[in-house]
């Protein structure tokens, strides 16, 4: 009776892409409901990845579910209700769309931070402060990274925990992934700059994944980036938007000034806001982080608060991309298991 | 919950304000203080109250450690019990250490009762006056901020170059206790703070940036206190001269009275020490306060208002301006006669 | 004997100034005593944090305390909420409480603020008044300054101050009964207890150190004399 049975997923980013071609190849019959123009998310916006560069195309095309006659993707649909209805749930967005599944994933993924709250390092405000998304975005383009009047940065200062471990934001927990990412756009400033000195303000170098330190290790040897312990506290504008950052070399115990060309902010992982929405018309809950709250989070972690509805990737909490892949193909397997015991 | 500074903006009572006076305006600057509730009563026709009894917050002495927490708070606790028993629910505060001071005791009361209830019983016992906590407690810069654009229809003048038509370049300075330590009870909040610039700008100034613009002027309390300390204070106040003299400032305004005064003086102290000054000139970069700058809009006569108290002198600034002002006067005592002259204005000979 | 933790935990403020710290440097970084000293806000908290007795014991005994300028510039940029400056505060408070800032030299110039600042106000009501500004230990008022001071009387009255008299206005005389009240409300909320703690603390050690008169008791011009000059060894 599989292929009689329907799953909705909301969110076609790496997860929902993900989960629905397990699905899809286990013979269930699946809807993406994107809200964006196109399928692929936020690593759309990405251009490689740590730790070993490669392409995030590679990535997005790998995950992309090939045509089938059960798949149904339907790109522009912004979701905002999920309700429960004799047993199946209803999905309606601001139109006049109205899906019904038998089982739905949660794959809404993570908003960036915005960085203008983050008042004092002058994002918005100082041309030459950029954050870890824009520098993607250069990168992508092909083009080198330089200041705002077109110059070659002599300087480069990265800027880890911006928006993440910040009772100021809002945002108490870490984002997990900016400080490999730190790492890896360092070393992408020296490949683009070899004579550029490139420093990365950290607090602590959470380098968890299992080829990430050996990165951080080439970043000190090869590419002679510097790695100071303390969170920056300010940023101000100097003339010639030169920038001026004031932070304390904590391993030396003594306030430090550098005058800088170019600043990244690396940008923590936000839920959607829309999550609350989705909350509303069901017992979905969101966690003290805002993101989808785990049935539990040892043993289910892919289970929401809704019997029935399935939880993948970032809208989890912060995830790298391989995590959130196999976070995708784990919501699956749970989803038939679910179903097929449903049937029974 | 989210704790964001952008774009905050503080309640500002609108009417019948009662007035808490600074210790270190009324000594350096006591004309600012006089002009602010003759601004309020007679241009904006606004009810504020000017009373007798109130004494010092005994902020300094607080910040400087040797008047304990408890005793502050019962000392505002009377600055307090004098306004409801005057039946005023609104503070207008002229000191930045008391703004601060103000707002520091009423959050420890939300916080912890225990300590308001301490604060009630030594009141009582001491003075047997009770109070209600006040509705709203503003800074006399909040309160010009608030009535800007109307002062800007009073206005006589603009704050634009009278001979070359462009804004004067002003750059401001925010006393820290005014927003650092409460984000929330500043106009604009700790990092962008707006209460100057708006200001600035809706009389016809351009606000300029500079890099140290929230470093502290350097007062320090202690610092500044004891002789032997007062390095701190002036190497601080120096950090910013060197910080704003690139970008060629007409003015420094300011709404706190210490900043004010330590910006004007220690450009002094500066130009004898080390035969310099930030302005381009010998005088150095007139400093005024917000009450002061909205006085001269108005065309208050500059010598009423107690210009003439600054070291800096205001006269270039004035001329700037183009304001009709009589400089024969600047000496001469309440009854038309000469009362003597400083040995020196400005910063260098 | 109660520790030196539970005398600081007494202080409401240690509540509000300290969650939790994880070193991070952000109020150094942006502290104007930092700068200017070998001073390090973060580890000062972290000594707090630590609850260390001997550590704190130390702390309270040293010039560390006496550096911060009191700016409260380290408090909107905590990630954590906390506010150093008024965790300086409490270890400034325990410190004359226990006359353990007679140890250092900063320290002691307690006595210079309580002379000065101390007597203005509870004999003016005014923190600051003009009177006691004196120019010759106020170089860097300038000239201005002096002029003012000299024509007291003439130049507050032309810019519409009240000094010294009778009413309201700026720098009136705050009346007998207005300071009486303050003086009361200082012996209520513990502000005289305070002084006199500063007080015998500084005699005790002005006798400890010589500066005694014919009696054998401390003279505390002299006393003041040498906190007035006392320079800083160290640098």
């Amino acid at each position: 009776m599989i292929d009689k049975k329907h799953i909705a997923i909301i969110g076609g980013g790496i997860a929902g892409q993900e989960a629905a071609s397990v699905l899809t190849g286990l013979g269930y019959k699946v809807t993406i409901l994107e809200k964006n123009e196109r399928m692929g998310g936020m690593l759309n916006k990405w251009s490689k990845l740590f730790p070993d560069f490669s392409s995030s195309q590679l990535v997005l095309d790998a995950v992309k579910v090939a045509t089938d006659k059960n798949l149904n993707v339907i790109c522009n649909a912004d979701i905002f209700s999920v309700q429960k209805e004799n047993g199946r749930f209803k999905l309606s967005d601001n139109s006049s769309l109205d899906v019904y599944a038998d089982a739905v994933i949660m794959s809404t993924g993570y908003n960036l931070f915005d960085a203008t709250l983050k008042e004092e390092y002058g994002y918005g405000v100082f041309e030459n402060v950029i954050t870890s998304a824009d520098f993607e975005k250069v990168h992508k383009s092909g083009e080198k990274l330089t200041t705002a009047d077109g110059k070659a940065p002599r300087r480069v200062a990265f800027i880890h925990c911006v928006g993440s471990r910040d009772a100021k934001t809002g945002n108490t927990y870490c984002s997990k992934v900016c400080c490999i990412t730190g790492v890896k756009q360092a070393i992408e400033v020296t490949q683009m700059w070899p004579e550029c000195e490139v420093f990365n303000f950290y607090m602590d170098l959470r380098l968890y994944g299992s080829k990430y330190d050996a990165l951080y290790l080439e970043a000190q040897k090869h590419h002679k980036i510097q790695f100071i312990r303390g969170r920056l506290s300010e940023v101000s504008e100097r003339q010639g938007k030169e920038l001026q950052l004031k932070a304390e070399d904590t391993l030396q115990g003594r306030p430090l000034r550098m005058k800088t060309d170019i600043v990244v902010l690396l940008i923590g992982m936000e839920a959607c806001k829309q999550n609350e929405d989705l909350c509303r018309d069901n017992a979905l809950e969101l966690d003290e982080n805002r993101f989808f709250k785990s049935k539990n989070i040892y043993n289910h972690r892919n289970s929401s608060t809704q019997s029935g509805v399935f939880l993948a990737g970032s809208c989890i909490c912060p995830m790298s991309v391989n995590e959130s892949l196999e976070s995708a193909r784990s919501a699956a397997m749970l989803v038939d298991k679910s179903l097929k015991v449903q049937e029974r | 919950m989210k704790n964001s500074q952008v774009n905050v903006t503080k309640e500002i009572a609108d009417d019948n304000y009662f007035y808490l006076r600074s210790c270190i305006r009324q000594n350096f600057f006591p004309g600012a203080e006089n002009v602010f509730l003759d601004i309020l009563k007679n241009k904006l026709g606004k009810n504020i109250i000017d009373n007798a009894n109130h004494t010092s917050c005994t902020g300094i002495g607080y910040h400087s450690d040797i008047v304990p927490y408890e005793t502050y708070q019962t000392m505002v606790a009377r600055q307090f019990a004098l306004m409801t028993e005057h039946g005023f629910r609104n503070a207008a505060v002229s000191c930045i250490t008391s703004y601060g001071g103000y707002h520091e005791v009423l959050e420890t009361w939300k916080e912890f009762p225990e300590e308001e209830a301490k604060a009630r019983k030594n009141l009582k016992n001491a003075t047997g006056r009770c109070f209600e906590i006040p509705e709203n407690i503003s800074h006399s810069c909040d309160i010009i901020y608030r009535f800007r654009h109307d002062i800007a229809e009073l206005a006589k003048y603009k704050l634009i170059n009278k001979q070359t038509g462009k804004p004067l370049r002003i750059v401001d300075h925010i006393g820290c206790h005014y927003a650092k330590i409460f984000p929330d009870k500043g106009v604009g909040g700790a990092e962008k703070n707006t209460v100057l610039s708006a200001v600035v700008e809706a009389w016809g100034g351009e606000s300029v940036d500079y890099p140290e613009r929230r470093h502290c002027c350097g007062f320090g309390f202690r610092h500044y206190l004891v002789k032997n300390n007062r390095s701190y204070s002036i190497s601080n106040s120096k950090k910013k001269f060197e910080s704003m003299e690139p970008y060629c400032p007409d003015m420094i305004v300011t709404n706190c009275p210490g900043c004010n005064m330590f910006l004007d003086k220690w450009q002094y102290a500066l130009a004898k020490i080390e035969g310099k000054t930030y302005s381009g000139d010998k005088n150095g970069i007139p400093v005024l306060s917000s009450e002061e700058l909205a006085a001269l809009v108005l065309g208050y006569n500059p010598w009423d208002i107690g210009l003439q108290m600054h070291q800096v002198d205001v006269e270039p600034l004035l001329e700037k301006i183009g304001f009709d002002y009589n400089p024969d006067e600047k000496y001469l005592d309440a009854n038309g006669n000469f009362m003597g002259k400083p040995e020196f204005i400005g910063c260098l000979d | 004997m109660r520790t030196m933790m539970q005398k600081l935990r007494e202080d409401v403020r240690l509540k509000e100034g300290l969650n939790a710290c994880m070193g991070c440097g952000i109020c150094t970084a942006v502290c104007p005593a930092a700068e200017y000293f070998e001073y390090d806000p973060r580890s000062i908290v972290v000594t707090v944090q630590s609850g260390n007795e001997e550590k704190i014991r130390k702390l309270i005994e040293s010039d560390t305390i006496w550096m911060c300028g009191q700016c409260m510039s380290c408090k909107p940029r905590c990630p954590r909420n906390n506010c150093p400056g008024l965790i300086i505060s409490v270890l400034r408070r325990v410190s004359q409480e226990t006359g353990a800032f007679v140890k250092s030299r900063l320290g002691r110039q307690q006595y210079l603020i309580l002379k000065t600042i101390g007597t203005n106000i509870l004999e003016t009501g005014y923190c600051v008044y003009p009177a006691s500004v004196v120019p010759e230990t106020h170089p860097e008022q300038g000239d201005v300054w002096k002029w003012i001071y000299d024509n007291k009387e003439a130049v507050y009255e032309r810019v519409g101050a009240n000094l010294d008299k009778e009413g309201p206005g700026a720098m009136r005389k705050i009346g007998r009964e207005n300071l009486d009240e303050l003086e009361r409300v200082f012996a209520e909320s513990g502000g005289q207890t305070l002084f006199t703690s500063i007080v015998e603390y500084s005699r005790a050690y002005a006798k400890e150190s010589g500066f005694v008169d014919a009696n054998g008791q401390p003279d505390m011009e002299k006393y003041t004399d040498f906190l007035l000059n006392e320079d800083n060894d160290e640098k």
